[in-house]
């Protein structure tokens, strides 16, 4: 290293520099001059950072490696622990929280764990943590559908409902993983949407769900026909029964469809249509067997069946009378009780308001007299008022008085043919 | 490119051995590489060299980063909640190799480095030895990676310092470019090591150089980008934790991060409280004991850690958990407390670790328990507990280690959102007034007191108003001598006064001072202008010049003249040596010591 000849000022009062490099005015020492000839430290620093680069490359890569290594195997834990555990093999997920997070510590930003993390999170019940990790990683992807997904059936399940919504609806437009298909992603997110919707009761924001679905789903039978079921679920029978009219005639032979078909036709309040189409399900099904077994017991309870003599018709009513009473009865509701003869029965305890059922208890005593084979027999009018007693006492109680029976369920699905839907 | 023939090689050289061609290609070297074509001045080299101290600085803190982890994996395995006894052992028995290491080989690793740092930068003209950054590189290692309760960010700092010091003294700097030294290479070490170039910058100006210095910031500037650029390069530009989004919805909020502040001052006084009782009276105990304790306190966060591993090393994986509502507001208390215990023990004992991550682990656990506490008081008040983790960091880093600009400007860096500013403020303001008022010396100060050591300090420099020209000069009688005027006129306005001395206007803002001998002087020419008479010329000044740079050019010069910024040769008064030593009695500054804080 050496000075340079040349002269050159002062740094504080800019004045020239003496010949012995100090500043004639201030007396500060004169300081180098560094110049390209100063070759020898340059070189050694530049070649000391190659090294340096090198060594560090070297280093970071083999612990990189390393790292990524150890992340795999802690996520491969977390998995075969959350395998195990969704396969009933495992009573506790908690360890698959602790693999999640130890690989975490080796792959930072991994998306991938983070999303297998806030599962692990939701199986341990600890969902505000799962929310605070979904709501971490929405910040990092405000557009990732997945996430938006997750945030959403969580928020659904703490009965978050708007935000669930918005969840659902930023994940209909959000972004898929690039090799995943979006279109029948976001048709699965609508149809989770609309199952949420349906269970919250909202049928207008279900049919419009539902109506977007309609117009991205492809023309395949699986995905047509849980659309169809899903219009059915929200009282859309017209619509269902189109659909599966339409997949039938793609494939008549179609038993998710004719069952389907059957099923809306039914609701639509025709056992007699609906029957036809369980006819055609071949080899029956456990389903169509079942099915075939509630329209049976609704035709066992019709009285205005075209087929139905006027003794069978008589019988029906009786039959439908004392299946109403008893209903009402074991709902706790008093006249009702005295009717079928059990007054005091454990039932009682949950009696219920007497107002509400005493336009039920002038009825009935209307009605109670009539009650045999004998005058019943030709009084179309007394069986029709004994027939809307019935119905109308098994919607009352379809509100108030839990589950109903099998005769139950027939007799509503009567009243819903004889009645309308919206009764 | 096609190869020389043995036979054209000979004839090269050949042709290069006669005088006259070596003559010819000395000048064309000389045409290619002319002297001082390509030259920089010393402090230009600096900044150059600034650069490469960064970019070496960075290399080290990555591989001492990496060297971190890897103790961590080879002691404690990979799991985030080690087994028992593994838990318990490893801290308990690194703790005593470290200690013998420590205390029989190389006892300038204790602590955390900062000290130290400064230390070399104001006691030992920038001298830290290679032997101190290795031993500090491997010791802090192991012990960090160990579980003891202390971060890398200040070992990282003083191995920056270190590097910067061997490379200084490798190319011979001057001494005072040397103590600049270990600043810049201070600033490389903790901004890779914290992967924030700014809060490095301010850390390294409020707690090792202890003053602004514009001189060196440059300097400072560039080795903490460039070093963490080289972290970024090699480590990716993943954040130590992933930070929140925030928003400050309604003012009324800033009243809830005040309670924060004010939790956060009183956490930071118990911490300095516990560290300068437990330190001294550690040091007091029996020679043998010194090779027992760090063992002792690595047992003990060994035991803690059985139920909460969370205490353990620098604790930034728990930190971002807890950013993000993974642990219930009682949990998260604990934690703040037992880290605090926990970091007591490790730094008391002289185990070489840092403070710095320990202290934002405590903030963000203290921060975020206050937030889901407020939460569940006044679940009206939207309460982001990531936020409020974010200003408990910043709220114990102004409490602890008092560097309340770094404080603020750090959680900014960190966060990269503007919105938090109005509560960190706040919070850090209440922390940093509270720790101030019932802790007088800062964390720093108090650890070098401790070592016998009295180095400066921000916070307890007093506040000097810096004298300038204008407190000490005296306007002139009459007017200055104009150079071109003839000398028998100038001896007419010297004939008029008693003054010894006369400055003369030599136009252009030159002047120059001639004595009344000189200008009396009968041999001179009467007719010849006064310039005829003027053999040196001397600096001007001007009023907003300190006192310092006046007294610089005084010399042995009678009289200086101030003059004007604007019009060079319009004269505004006069200083003399006398005049600045007026100036200074007036002001009370010229005793030499310096006001005793504590």
């Amino acid at each position: 290293m050496r000075m340079s000849e040349e002269t050159a000022n002062c740094t504080i009062c800019r004045q020239p520099l003496g010949e012995n490099g100090r500043c004639q005015h201030c007396d500060v020492e004169t300081t180098h001059t560094w110049t390209i000839q100063d070759w020898r430290p340059l070189l050694t620093l530049s070649l000391l950072i190659v090294m340096g680069f090198s060594f560090t490359s070297l280093i970071v890569s083999s612990y990189s490696d390393k790292r990524s290594a150890l992340a795999a195997e802690y996520t491969a834990a977390g998995i075969r622990t959350m395998d195990e555990w969704t396969r009933g093999a495992r009573k506790n997920p908690a360890p698959a929280v602790d693999e999640f997070e130890a690989a975490l510590v080796y792959s930072h930003d991994d998306f991938q764990i983070q999303l297998k993390l806030t599962d692990a999170l939701m199986a341990t019940g600890a969902a505000s943590e799962a929310l605070g990790q979904l709501r971490a990683l929405r910040d990092q992807h405000p557009g990732n559908a997945l996430v938006n997904l997750k945030l959403a059936r969580l928020e659904g399940r703490r009965q978050h409902v708007d935000e669930a919504l918005r969840y659902y609806q930023n994940a209909l437009e959000g972004e898929w993983p690039d090799h995943t298909d979006p279109v029948p992603q976001r048709a699965g997110v609508l149809f989770e949407a609309a199952e949420f919707l349906l269970s919250l009761g909202r049928h207008k924001e279900v049919e419009g769900a539902l109506r977007s679905l309609a117009a991205v789903l492809p023309n395949s039978p699986p995905e047509q026909e849980k659309l169809a079921s899903l219009y059915l679920r929200n009282g859309n029978t017209g619509r269902a029964l189109d659909i599966y009219r339409e997949q039938l005639t793609i494939d008549a032979k179609d038993t998710t469809a004719l069952l389907g078909a059957a099923q809306a036709t039914l609701a639509g309040g025709s056992y007699t249509a609906a029957r036809r189409y369980v006819e055609e399900v071949k080899p029956g099904s456990a389903e169509s067997r079942e099915l075939l077994a509630k329209l049976d017991r609704m035709e066992a309870l019709d009285p205005f069946a075209r087929s139905a003599t006027g003794r069978i018709r008589t019988e029906r009513t009786l039959a439908a009378f004392r299946i109403a009473a008893e209903r009402l009865a074991g709902c706790g509701v008093p006249f009702a009780q005295a009717l079928v003869g059990n007054v005091g029965s454990p039932a009682s305890a949950n009696e219920k308001d007497p107002e509400q059922w005493s336009g039920f208890a002038k009825w009935a005593e209307q009605l109670s007299p009539m009650m045999n084979e004998r005058k019943l027999r030709g009084r179309d009018d007394v069986i029709e008022s004994t027939m809307r007693f019935a119905f109308q006492a098994e919607m009352a109680a379809q509100k108030d008085c839990g589950n109903p029976t099998q005769d139950d369920e027939a007799l509503l699905f009567l009243a819903r043919e004889r009645m309308g839907v919206n009764q | 490119m096609k190869p020389h023939s043995p036979r054209s090689r000979e004839s090269l050289l050949k042709l290069m051995a006669t005088p006259v061609r070596r003559k010819y290609f000395e000048t064309l070297r000389r045409m290619l590489l002319p002297q001082g074509l390509i030259s920089i001045r010393e402090e230009q080299f600096f900044l150059v060299l600034a650069i490469a101290i960064g970019i070496l600085a960075g290399f080290c803190v990555v591989i001492f980063r990496i060297a971190i982890g890897a103790a961590r994996l080879l002691l404690l395995g990979g799991s985030m909640h080690p087994g028992f006894p593994r838990v318990v052992l490893v801290p308990a028995l690194m703790g005593l190799a470290i200690a013998v290491a420590a205390v029989r080989f190389f006892p300038r690793v204790r602590g955390s480095g900062v000290n130290q740092t400064k230390g070399a930068l104001y006691i030992y003209d920038g001298y830290i030895s290679a032997e101190t950054v290795v031993s500090k590189f491997i010791l802090s290692a192991l012990s960090i990676g160990s579980g003891q309760s202390l971060g890398p960010e200040d070992p990282a700092l003083q191995i920056g310092a270190g590097l910067a010091s061997a490379l200084g003294r490798w190319l011979k700097l001057s001494k005072e470019r040397l103590r600049l030294m270990a600043p810049v290479g201070a600033a490389a070490g903790l901004a890779a090591a914290f992967n924030a170039p700014i809060t490095a910058v301010l850390f390294v100006i409020e707690e090792v150089i202890g003053r602004w210095s514009a001189g060196i910031l440059g300097a400072v500037v560039l080795s903490a980008i460039s070093s963490v650029v080289v972290e970024r390069w090699f480590l990716g530009n993943e954040p130590l934790f992933r930070i929140p989004q925030y928003r400050l919805d309604h003012a009324g909020e800033l009243i809830a991060y005040a309670i924060l502040g004010v939790v956060g001052g009183v956490a930071s006084l118990v911490f300095v409280k516990t560290i300068k009782n437990l330190r001294p009276w550690l040091r007091r105990q029996p020679q043998w004991s010194q090779y027992l304790q760090p063992g002792v306190a690595g047992l003990l966060i060994g035991f803690i850690a059985i139920w909460y591993p969370q205490v353990m090393g620098a604790g930034y994986e728990w930190i971002d958990l807890a950013m993000h509502n993974r642990f219930p507001w009682e949990v998260l208390g604990i934690l703040a407390g037992l880290k605090l215990l926990a970091t007591a023990l490790s730094f008391a004992t002289g185990t070489p670790g840092g403070l710095f991550a320990p202290v934002l682990f405590m903030g963000a656990m203290l921060g975020g328990s206050v937030a889901m506490l407020e939460q569940q008081l006044f679940p009206s008040i939207a309460v982001p507990v990531g936020a409020y983790a974010l200003v408990g960091m910043g709220a114990l880093f102004a409490g602890i280690l008092r560097a309340p600009m770094t404080s603020v400007f750090m959680i900014l860096e960190v966060s990269g959102n503007y919105s938090i500013i109005l509560p960190v403020i706040i919070c850090n303001t209440i922390s940093y007034v509270i720790s101030r008022s019932f802790q007088e010396v800062p964390l720093f100060d108090l650890l070098s007191r401790q070592d016998g050591l009295d180095l400066p300090s921000l916070e307890e420099s007093p506040e000097q108003a810096i004298l300038v020209v204008e407190d000490a000069m005296h306007p002139i009688l009459g007017r200055a001598l104009l150079g071109d005027e003839a000398i028998a006129s100038a001896r007419n306005i010297v004939a008029s006064t008693q003054d010894a001395h006369f400055l003369v206007s030599l136009g252009d803002g030159r002047w120059s001072v001639l004595s009344r001998e000189t200008l009396l002087d009968p041999a001179s020419d009467q007719g010849a202008p006064v310039r005829a008479l003027v053999r040196v010329r001397v600096p001007r000044l001007y009023q907003d010049q300190s006192l310092d740079v006046a007294l610089r050019f005084m010399k042995d010069r009678p009289m200086l003249p101030v003059v004007h910024r604007g019009n060079l040769d319009l004269l505004m008064g006069v200083v003399s040596v006398e005049d600045i030593l007026r100036a200074y009695r007036k002001a009370g500054l010229a005793e030499p010591e310096r006001a005793e804080v504590s």
